[in-house]
């Protein structure tokens, strides 16, 4: 018997390495130890022999059945972990990515920067009141700045905001003195369109309010936050500027990063580029805003988002951001 | 605004000291944006005073001549000039042989056979006017071989300042009120403005000003025997070189003065007025301006008439009718100041933006209307010995303007400037700027000259922002915030946005584009939509704002449809509403018209993910009954989130998408996105997951062609099982006779491994349940 269980052995061995899928292994898994196997007829046979002999052959057929189990398990195994690459790996990918508008991710920049130097960031909206536009903001009735050709005046007697500015306002109602906001948003004039006109495009207002706010406090700001955007330090001046709610009013140039001041074809040769407008807030704004202007001052200012976004991505046509051609703004992938 | 330095020389006390190429820099960061500075007079050399000795015709020309010409030298110099004014005893300007014209030499060289040594020259050759007609004329008194440039202000430096930097500064409208600035930012003395007094001892002319709120001070004078009505030289130069023409002396010094000191006057024919009065026009009368252009008029422009007829439009522009003749030797001379909005509001209406009507705009100083007259006769009395005043200066002034004080506390000027000033400081500067200023132990009293006091200087803030610039804003040093440690209040309506336009672009390669927030109303014809909604004043076109985002982005997907044919865009913008502003989120999917299935149902799970990722709310889309005849009727979902609707999800009809382009479809999402702002995320709680394995069991029901998978659901949903954890569908396979549809059951249990026995008879009552329900089974 010991002989013939050998002769088992090796036939299942020979088998299973014919074997290359799992079925076929499990076929002969049943071959081996199923209920017709030799192996289960001997095992069948052990119960009339004597018990000598059961001592024998018992221990010897349990040993076997542990055997061929065993090369089936490994058999089994190795098949299992064999690679499997039977397909034209060299076929191309294909796929395509989203885009953010070029104004989205600059905004997204810039009031990360603001928000790592405190700023909330707030928003108003778009049709604005006469009052939150003009009369709020210390423009007067007679203003050149409220001048139809500006303005989108609409039927029911609000206007698409001029400017951010509207939500100096907004802010200081809700949030009172002191207040550090930052407001992106889209703002409109009534020009006509060409490759540097837009009646649609985007600014940045932002504004703090607290005690005793200087001058020297908003050229901080405002260099810190140009030199991040632009990351590196950057040299800028002030200017003497008019906006109806500064006083005083200030522009901000930056001292050309190509040619460091001394002047080239991308400042105009004048050493500089115009960044903002800013300055420290008008007392009958902070008023309009129910803040006693005797006891806060501030500074606001507004950066055309829009100019930096062109200036950023060497962008020579002011329309292509509203014109919604995916062959231009794909160009802004997600990444 | 061009300015003359040579001008601004005649204001100021030792102007040699001043580097007057260079300080613009320092000006622009001091007071106005300087956009050029250019030298002029510098194209041409070795130009003199020459006298025409003789003048013969040229043989071999009918209109050259052969002139000698007295140039200082020894000897006369024989010249060839083709100048019709050419005449013995002219004195006029040449140029030497060996001199330069623009870049070019002059040689002696044949003319027609005849030696011309040099060249006599015409204004135009010499950049100093727009003249060509003839060679200068230059006055009898010069001395002959004397240069030109000693003469004449030739030589200058022409500075460009940025007009709208000056948009608040009505002083600097004049070179007068720049070389105050010049002086106080050099810290140089000004000189005083020589003037004529007038004696009123005649009569008074008749004025009288009908609108004492549109017409702030009127001043009048009558000038008689004239008789010089040319322009010096020298004036001319000047005139030309800041942009003006040169007419007459009497038009001319009237520019003069307006570029002075910035005063608009006007010199009426003095044998034409006989009575001024400024009053209001009448609606829908005309009128015909200098330059000959008939004029409808409102009745809100304020207009200057003569014994009741028309003469001029107030503040804009004299008529044709007011024009000074050349053979009047009498003059009325008008200096007024009229209001600022009235002047700016005409001239725009008139499409008539004149020198006069631009200063008038920026609120001038009524103290200036006399002056100006004092300051033109004596101009004109330079050129005119014998001229006689034959009127009072007649002043209708019916609201004097008051001297006003500011006081400024030096606490409120400390927290501005960062940093504390000596009084004395503070009063240099403001002084150097025209303010009188006392000092006192907490404050200053500023007293504001008037030429500030109209508009730009009001209140303390504005004295500030005087000291802050002449103290140099380049002295400044940035100084951080004093930052409290406080959490600040953050609105979140912009990171939810960024979040949604980043999931979109990223999981949903969908691209971000911007549109306008009114309706493409040429595409809204095309597409036979009428839309009423608020509406922009004075425009017929693209006027009517957008109540409906997907809309208004159509334009958009009818470009895009040009170049692809598949393509996903999204905006987050705002439409108006019921007169309200909505933040709006809109998402398009355009395809293949063969592809509005998967596009279909990509829209549906761009919603349910947009919902599931950033709200953790599982939202229900319902079967939508289209209002709007633009979408398809029977497709399409409404957002709700419980009862509360968000938003819709449609597809556009096919009438429409194919006026966008053939075989497409456009699928719309559109949410309300301050809806979805306010919506609170669901907290995400965890909970347990059974120790036990759950079992995967798959089910394909065959169900009718025309069978949807809701009316399966439904069935479904009626079995009921303790074991089942969830079902979903897996796979929908369709032929030409039959549905199939595979789901997924997964069943377990929390309290122990199934048994084979347990999920048999899950399998036999599932498959008895669908039978009971009529539809065939395959396990």
């Amino acid at each position: 018997m010991k002989e013939e269980l050998k002769e088992v052995v090796l036939s299942l061995q020979n088998e299973l390495k014919e074997c290359t899928k799992e079925a076929d292994i499990l076929n002969v898994k049943s071959k081996y130890l199923g209920k017709k196997s030799t192996l289960n007829n001997y095992l069948s046979n052990l119960k009339d022999m004597t018990v000598e002999e059961k001592k024998v052959n018992g221990p010897l057929l349990n040993q076997m059945k542990k055997e061929i189990e065993k090369l089936v398990e490994t058999r089994l195994e190795e098949i299992n972990n064999q690679e499997t690459n039977n397909f034209d790996e060299t076929l191309p990918v294909d796929y395509e990515m989203g885009s953010l508008h070029p104004i989205t991710i600059i905004t997204n920049e810039i009031t990360d920067i603001f928000r790592k130097m405190g700023f909330t960031i707030v928003s108003g909206p778009e049709m604005e009141s006469d009052y939150y536009n003009f009369e709020a903001l210390n423009v007067p009735k007679d203003h050149p700045a409220r001048d139809m050709q500006d303005t989108y005046y609409l039927d029911n007697g609000m206007v698409l905001r001029t400017q951010t500015s509207d939500n100096q306002i907004h802010a200081m109602e809700n949030y009172g003195a002191p207040l550090r906001i930052c407001a992106p948003g889209r703002v409109f004039r009534n020009e006509d369109l060409d490759a540097n006109h837009e009646n649609t495009f985007f600014q940045i207002e932002g504004m703090v309010i607290d005690k005793e706010i200087s001058i020297e406090n908003l050229l901080y700001v405002m260099q810190k936050i140009i030199s991040e955007v632009m990351k590196q330090e950057v040299h800028l001046r002030l200017r003497p500027g008019y906006f109806p709610f500064t006083e005083p009013s200030y522009e901000i140039d930056m001292e050309c990063l190509i040619c460091g001041g001394s002047g080239c074809p991308t400042c105009k040769n004048s050493g500089y580029i115009e960044m903002l407008g800013s300055g420290m807030i008008h007392p009958n704004v902070l008023k309009s805003g129910g803040v006693d202007p005797e006891q806060y001052t501030g500074f606001a200012f507004g950066i055309g988002l829009t100019r930096l976004a062109m200036m950023k991505y060497k962008i020579n046509d002011i329309r292509v951001l509203n014109g919604g051609d995916l062959r231009y703004l794909k160009q802004f992938e997600i990444n | 605004m061009l300015i003359s330095c040579n001008k601004l020389k005649c204001y100021i006390k030792n102007p040699e000291d001043i580097d007057w190429l260079n300080i613009w820099s320092t000006f622009t960061i001091r007071t106005a944006e300087v956009e050029g500075v250019k030298e002029v007079g510098n194209t041409f050399d070795k130009v003199v005073v020459a006298e025409i000795l003789e003048c013969e015709e040229h043989p071999d020309s009918d209109h050259l001549h052969v002139l000698k010409v007295d140039c200082g030298e020894d000897e006369p110099i024989q010249v060839v000039c083709g100048a019709p004014n050419v005449r013995v005893g002219l004195k006029t300007a040449y140029v030497k042989v060996g001199g330069n014209i623009d870049g070019m030499e002059i040689k002696a060289r044949p003319l027609r056979g005849i030696l011309s040594n040099g060249m006599c020259c015409s204004g135009r050759e010499l950049a100093i006017s727009e003249s060509h007609e003839g060679i200068l004329e230059l006055p009898e008194s010069w001395i002959n071989g004397t240069d030109i440039k000693k003469l004449l202000p030739i030589e200058d430096i022409i500075v460009e300042i940025d007009n709208k930097s000056l948009t608040n500064r009505p002083d600097l409208w004049g070179h007068y009120g720049i070389a105050r600035e010049i002086c106080a930012i050099t810290n140089h003395e000004l000189l005083p403005l020589q003037i004529e007094e007038i004696t009123n001892d005649k009569e008074n002319l008749d004025i009288v000003i009908k609108n004492p709120e549109l017409c702030l001070r009127y001043c009048g004078l009558k000038i008689e025997n004239i008789k010089n009505n040319q322009t010096p030289l020298d004036m001319q130069v000047f005139l030309y070189y800041v942009g003006l023409r040169s007419i007459s002396l009497l038009v001319d010094l009237t520019n003069y003065l307006m570029l002075e000191i910035g005063q608009p006057m006007h010199a009426f024919d003095g044998r034409v007025v006989k009575n001024i009065e400024v009053g209001l026009a009448n609606e829908k009368d005309t009128y015909t301006t200098l330059d000959g252009v008939e004029r409808a008029l409102t009745n809100e422009m304020l207009m200057i008439k003569n014994e009741n007829k028309y003469f001029g439009i107030a503040g804009v522009m004299g008529g044709l009718d007011s024009e000074i003749l050349p053979d009047t030797t009498s003059t009325f001379l008008e200096s007024a100041t009229f209001h600022s909005g009235s002047v700016r509001r005409t001239a725009q209406k008139l499409g008539l933006r004149t020198e006069a009507s631009a200063r008038y705009e920026k609120s001038l100083d009524p103290n200036m209307t006399d002056f100006a007259i004092k300051r033109f006769v004596y101009l004109l009395r330079q050129e005119n010995k014998d001229l006689e005043i034959t009127s009072n200066l007649t002043d209708v002034y019916p609201k004097k303007s008051q001297e006003e004080t500011i006081i400024l506390d030096k606490k409120t000027l400390k927290i501005y400037m960062g940093k504390e000033l000596e009084d004395n400081t503070v009063k240099t500067i403001l002084e150097s700027l025209g303010f009188k200023v006392s000092i006192n132990v907490d404050s200053y009293d500023v007293i504001v000259p008037s030429f500030r006091a109209t508009k730009d200087v009001k209140i303390k803030q504005d004295i500030i922002e005087e000291i802050a610039r002449i103290y140099g804003l380049e002295n400044f040093t940035p100084k951080p915030l004093k930052l409290d440690l406080v959490p600040t209040e953050h609105e979140n309506i912009y990171l939810q946005e960024y979040n949604v336009k980043k999931l979109l672009a990223t999981r949903f390669n969908a691209s971000e584009v911007h549109s306008y927030l009114w309706y493409d109303t040429s595409l809204l014809k095309d597409l036979g939509i009428e839309k009423n909604n608020v509406k922009l004043l004075g425009k017929e076109s693209n006027h009517i704002l957008r109540d409906d985002m997907s809309l208004s982005l159509l334009s958009i997907v009818k470009e895009n449809f040009k170049n692809k044919t598949s393509f996903k865009i999204f905006e987050i913008g705002t439409i108006i509403q019921d007169n309200q502003n909505h933040r709006t989120l809109s998402i398009i999917l355009a395809e293949d018209e063969t592809k509005l299935e998967s596009s279909y149902r990509e829209a549906k799970m761009i919603v349910k993910y947009l919902f599931k990722a950033l709200k953790n709310i599982d939202v229900d889309l319902t079967n939508n009954i289209n209002e709007k005849k633009y979408y398809n009727e029977n497709l399409g979902n409404v957002i709700k989130v419980g009862t509360q609707k968000f938003g819709e999800l449609n597809v556009l009809s096919k009438i429409c998408t194919n006026k966008l382009s053939k075989k497409k479809c456009v699928v719309t999402i559109d949410i309300d996105f301050d809806r979805f702002v306010e919506l609170l995320p669901i907290d995400k709680l965890s909970y347990e997951v059974s120790k036990y394995p759950n079992v995967e069991l798959d089910y394909t029901i065959i169900a009718g062609k025309e069978d949807k998978y809701k009316d399966l659901n439904e069935i479904l949903e009626q079995f009921k099982s303790p074991i089942i954890k969830n079902n979903r569908l897996v796979s929908v396979y369709e032929d030409d006779y039959e549905k199939k549809f595979t789901i997924r059951y997964t069943v377990g249990s929390d309290e122990k491994t199934l048994e084979g026995k347990e999920l048999n008879d899950f399998k036999e009552k599932f498959i008895e349940f669908i039978r009971q329900n009529g539809l065939e089974i395959i396990e």
